[in-house]
């Protein structure tokens, strides 16, 4: 039987696994208990996954607080999410014969080298801009100070004045962020009709709040 | 979107997935598919003295190496985009790659006096034909199998892919026709493989890369 700590440090960069391997070592996660609930996942268990994802969530966000020290919290939470998907995306790659957390180590570290690559591109790119007043426009006649305000209530509005069948899509899908999936089951209609009255809805609130802009 | 939230939406959204086979089982399998096309391959463009090239131990041993090496970097491929794999597969495939590649020099090191006929020796545009058309199909499938897994080492997985596929496409090349000299042999042929290679190192970025979520409606 392989260790966890043993098969981890073997799997590659010796001295980054070491460190990733602090928050998780086999006593800790419990590396069976969550190979099981991984196993049950790949069989369609959603409450072994529920488990599962809130058991590793806390440790890969201590993982990548350590990695990226620098990241705000937004980016921070960015990052686990991206690892969150990954390892959704290839949950059919573990074997339930091998132990879990050098599984989702590897990820972990694959995301986070990812991230960095990307922020590494994206920090070269942008011009540190520092304004000394609260403007968006160089010019006073363009900065409307209570432009938020204003644009939240009548959006309100205008959402509250649509026909039921766009409202409820609308509501549904970019208020909730649901799925279409999701939405489709809520509202009994079609994923299809919710498509068309989204899409209609919105051409509605274009003419309601005078947005001709695309 | 909050964490808890995604986590939520992902457990709900579950739907059952077939865990992967062992990477050696994976590589195993693609090889003896792979190995009966290229018998099909040699089958339908058979040429005069095809028995006579197969018997021939000069002819055979390199190809045998192929093979082995076609299994090892297969194996290499597939262990690539498995997480939490150790490195040893990726060493082993590195290793049969290079005794492949060293055989197939060995065997084609020739007298300087026949380095004239390389550019003459027509029939070599169809070996890389054959080597680079022949490993399309497979190349497709090995791309499909690869994508289930995890693209933690694209272009590693890629240059193992194309070796594994490319030794045996050579292979049927080196048996279907008899070469003018075995240096246009080495040339025309690791010309072809090379090209091969560097196109799937190229495009593993574009065609390994973390896909979108099944059923969440999401992107990774």
């Amino acid at each position: 039987m392989r260790s966890v700590q043993e098969n981890s440090v073997g799997s590659g960069k010796g001295y980054a696994c070491r460190k990733l391997t602090v928050g998780m070592t086999a006593n800790d996660t419990r590396d069976h208990e969550l190979g099981s609930l991984m196993s049950a996942a790949q069989r369609g268990d959603g409450a072994a996954y529920k488990r599962l994802l809130e058991t590793i969530t806390p440790r890969i966000k201590q993982i990548v607080r350590r990695q990226r020290g620098f990241a705000g919290l937004a980016e921070v939470d960015d990052l686990v999410q991206e690892v969150l998907l990954s390892v959704h995306a290839v949950r059919a790659t573990y074997d339930a014969s091998r132990p879990f957390v050098p599984w989702v180590l590897a990820i972990v570290r694959n995301r986070l080298a990812d991230g960095a690559r990307r922020y590494a591109r994206t920090s070269a790119r942008e011009v540190t801009f520092e304004h000394e007043e609260d403007v968006t426009f160089f010019s006073d006649e363009t900065n409307e100070q209570t432009a938020e305000l204003g644009d939240a209530r009548a959006l309100r509005e205008a959402v509250e004045a649509l026909p039921a069948g766009q409202r409820e899509a609308i509501e549904l899908l970019k208020l909730e962020e649901l799925s279409l999936k999701e939405a489709s089951e809520r509202s009994g209609t079609s994923v299809g009709a919710l498509k068309v009255a989204t899409h209609r809805a919105i051409e509605t609130l274009r003419r309601t709040l005078g947005t001709k802009t695309r | 979107m909050n964490t808890d939230r995604l986590i939520e939406r992902l457990a709900t959204n579950l739907e059952p997935v077939k865990p992967l086979r062992a990477p050696a089982k994976r590589a195993g399998w693609f090889v003896l598919a792979a190995v009966a096309y290229v018998a099909v391959l040699i089958a339908l463009l058979a040429r005069p003295g095809l028995a006579s090239r197969g018997a021939d131990l000069a002819v055979l041993a390199p190809q045998l190496a192929a093979l082995a090496a076609s299994l090892l970097a297969a194996n290499a491929a597939f262990a690539s985009v498995v997480p939490g794999r150790s490195v040893s597969a990726l060493i082993w495939g590195a290793l049969g790659v290079a005794a492949w590649i060293a055989a197939f020099v060995a065997a084609s090191l020739a007298p300087a006096s026949q380095h004239a006929a390389v550019l003459a020796a027509r029939h070599e545009g169809w070996c890389v034909a054959v080597i680079l058309v022949g490993a399309a199909p497979l190349l497709a499938a090995l791309g499909a199998l690869l994508r289930r897994g995890a693209p933690l080492r694209p272009r590693a997985a890629a240059a193992f892919g194309a070796i594994s596929i490319a030794s045996l496409t050579n292979a049927a090349a080196c048996v279907w026709a008899a070469h003018a000299d075995r240096l246009s042999e080495l040339i025309w042929h690791g010309a072809a493989i090379l090209v091969l290679l560097i196109g799937c190192v190229l495009a593993a970025p574009f065609v390994l890369r973390w896909r979108a979520s099944s059923g969440s409606g999401l992107t990774a």
